[in-house]
């Protein structure tokens, strides 16, 4: 077939069967691009659209303007992380995120399966290696692959793309620098900034900056991390100890107070538990003090246990700071354009049309005060805001009753209140929290452990008793919660979850099946069909 | 297989068809004549001939630096070129790569092949509106004169 191809382009060149001739066009941007200062000084901006940040958000927004007639261009830029890696076109969930993040989390979960497999007669040797280059190297090209197709995107709705780190002039320009030092000035009717977030370095612990590494490195590591102490308690903490571990490495994560901040706790308990009983070190309320490196290139870490003050330490190969993110507004000069933001978190203060304090500036994505750091919801928002812009629709943002999941070895999908956001809200006396624990079919003839595998359902006691929480643990809890986080938009209640019939067999149908309420005090445990 | 005498005998009266004053020709025959002496000058035998074709023969596919390096060696040749536009990323790549490069390579430059990393050199790419890699481009006389985009399939056996 190739040949074949390879004959016609030979052919063709040698001029008999050329069926066109084309050269590209020059460059469309030329004419905006020098005229920005001065059509800008006119009154007359180059675009309708400048959305500065190439990631989730802002490339929704950019391409749905487009769509919708408007003259729209990108300004995205990566910032070498402290290690120095460097990505290309779409963001932290496409780059060092979501993506990459969950790629390596099935690679951790089919080692699993491979465990699993004999039991169910398959010839599998029970200790089977894992390469981490291999694994990387095809995750890296997978992310590179959309790197790519981002652009194209781009280039076919015909938005233009600069790869420039962006700064306000004041508060129509924007000034772009290419990583060679060229400036360009660009002006625009409306601007969004969507710029992200990048993980905090604890900078105040020594040795921090110089020997760890981030999530923005763990994903492009050719070599394997080794033995790895995970610091911090947020997702992104547990789901990386997550993969490194099913991966195989000796994984240790220390937690200075409690896990998954802001999730229902007493599922964030069970989260961990899993974890602790399935190869995961804990070190719980303890703070690093100090990472040195050793002349054979290891880690001595040492921490503090705060109860009771005594001290900890232990060699490593890597350490990842996994203890928070800080929205990326440092570098915009915002001041130049007076848009406000909260002094504590960095992130830009929004309205609910997610409006700046300059009525033309908007901010979507992780970067706005208030928003969950989410993928699906700095797509949509950015979508709707576009709409806005071109008149399209009203319609605001709902940031309610947005599903999520953790993508930890045991799998966390949530979607509503957690049981305290829910009694805090309504008061225990109002709120009725069905529960059960379960055990997923193949958990059963592979002999696995399910003790933390445990669904509950926070509703209203007072008829129609509607859903106002729903909480799974269990596999591929992602799905699971996806259609019933449906449900809960359309005002559910626990009486048509009830008459719902559940898919057999399944994990998802236990959901249908809740019928013990934690008031009531009896065993959750389901036992058989 | 087939396919492959096909494009053989195809190329051969493609290449009997074509004009003497070919741009390599020339170079040939100037290596084959007696050399002018000069001062400090090697002198050039017929002999010294045959590893001169052979590393032609090997320079008939050549990777793009940057820009001005395609500007120079492809829009600006005088010779067609064939432009592979690949990416690390893309499994297809890998396979047609090297069947167009023996392909070319027994053109014995009458066209030669340049190729691309589209990561590399991603402004390049999206100028000649490559979305799909591998793209394939026939470039003459600075104009692109035939494209294609190849699509491999295997059985998921095999």
């Amino acid at each position: 077939m190739a040949a074949t191809a390879a004959t016609a382009v030979l052919a063709a060149l040698r001029g008999f069967f050329g069926r066109f001739r084309w050269r590209p066009q020059a460059p469309a941007l030329a004419g905006g691009v020098r005229g920005a200062a001065r059509s800008a000084a006119a009154g007359r901006p180059d675009y309708d659209l400048l959305v500065i940040g190439g990631g989730s958000g802002g490339l929704a927004c950019a391409k749905e303007a487009a769509q919708l007639g408007k003259k729209v261009a990108v300004v995205d830029y990566v910032e070498p992380s402290p290690r120095g890696t460097r990505w290309g076109l779409g963001g932290t969930c496409v780059n060092v995120g979501c993506i990459p993040k969950k790629l390596m989390h099935h690679a951790a979960l089919l080692g699993a399966m491979i465990h699993d497999a004999p039991h169910y007669g398959w010839g599998v040797p029970q200790q089977v290696p894992h390469d981490w280059s291999k694994m990387a190297e095809a995750v890296q090209n997978y992310v590179k692959s959309l790197n790519w197709g981002h652009r194209v995107q781009l280039q076919e709705r015909k938005v233009s793309y600069f790869n420039m780190k962006a700064s306000f002039v004041d508060e129509h320009v924007v000034r772009g620098v290419t990583k060679g030092g060229k400036e360009t000035l660009l002006s625009a009717k409306h601007i969004v900034i969507a710029t992200g977030g990048r993980p905090r370095y604890p900078t105040e612990i020594e040795g921090a900056l110089e020997h760890g590494i981030t999530s923005d490195d763990i994903f492009w590591l050719k070599e394997s991390p080794g033995k790895t102490l995970v610091v911090g308690g947020s997702y992104v903490a547990l789901e990386c100890a997550g993969f490194l571990t099913g991966l195989g490495l000796d994984t240790t994560v220390m937690i200075r107070s409690i896990p998954l901040r802001g999730f229902d706790q007493q599922m964030s308990a069970l989260v961990t538990d899993y974890m602790a009983s399935h190869g995961t070190r804990f070190l719980r309320g303890c703070t690093v003090m100090s990472v040195k490196r050793l002349p054979d290139s290891q880690l001595q870490v040492t921490w503090k246990e705060l109860a009771s003050g005594g001290e900890g330490t232990d060699t490593f190969n890597t350490v990842l700071w996994a203890v928070g993110r800080v929205a990326e507004t440092r570098n915009l000069d915002l001041e130049k354009a007076g848009v406000d933001i909260n002094p504590k978190s960095k992130k830009i203060l929004v309205d609910a049309r997610e409006a700046t304090s300059v009525p033309h500036i908007y901010a979507i994505g992780d970067t706005a005060e208030g928003r969950p750091e989410l993928t699906p919801t700095a797509i949509m928002a950015g979508r709707l805001l576009a709409q806005r812009l071109c008149g399209q629709s009203k319609d605001l943002m709902d940031y309610d009753n947005v599903p999520t999941t953790v993508f930890t070895p045991l799998e966390y999908g949530c979607v509503g209140l957690s049981e305290e956001e829910a009694v805090a809200r309504h008061g225990a006396d109002h709120v009725e929290v069905y529960h059960a624990y379960y055990k997923p079919l193949e958990f059963t003839v592979a002999e696995r452990d399910a003790s933390q595998c445990y669904i509950k359902m926070v509703c209203l006691r007072k008829p129609p008793k509607p859903v106002l929480g729903l909480h799974f643990l269990g596999p591929n809890a992602g799905e699971v919660t996806q259609g019933f986080a449906l449900g809960i938009k359309c005002g559910a209640s626990y009486a048509q979850v009830m008459r719902t019939v559940g898919i057999h067999p399944t994990c998802a149908e236990e959901v249908t099946k809740l019928r013990i309420t934690k008031r009531s005090g009896m065993d959750p445990t389901v036992t058989g069909c | 297989m087939a396919q492959r005498l096909l494009l053989r005998r195809f190329l051969a009266s493609a290449i009997s068809r074509k004009p003497p004053q070919s741009r390599w020709a020339p170079l040939i025959s100037r290596a084959l004549q007696t050399p002018q002496h000069r001062p400090g000058d090697l002198a050039i035998t017929p002999s010294q001939a045959r590893p001169l074709h052979t590393t032609r023969v090997c320079s008939t596919t050549f990777n793009i630096q940057d820009g001005p390096d395609f500007q120079d060696r492809v829009v600006n040749s005088e010779t067609p070129v064939v432009v592979d536009f690949h990416a690390q990323w893309c499994g297809p790549c890998k396979i047609l790569g090297p069947r167009l490069e023996k392909v070319v390579a027994k053109q014995h430059g009458k066209v030669v092949m340049a190729k691309v990393d589209i990561d590399d050199h991603t402004d390049l790419a999206i100028e000649y509106e490559v979305s799909a890699v591998p793209t394939v481009l026939a470039i003459k006389n600075g104009d692109v004169v035939d494209k294609f985009l190849v699509l491999i399939s295997r059985p998921f056996w095999s």
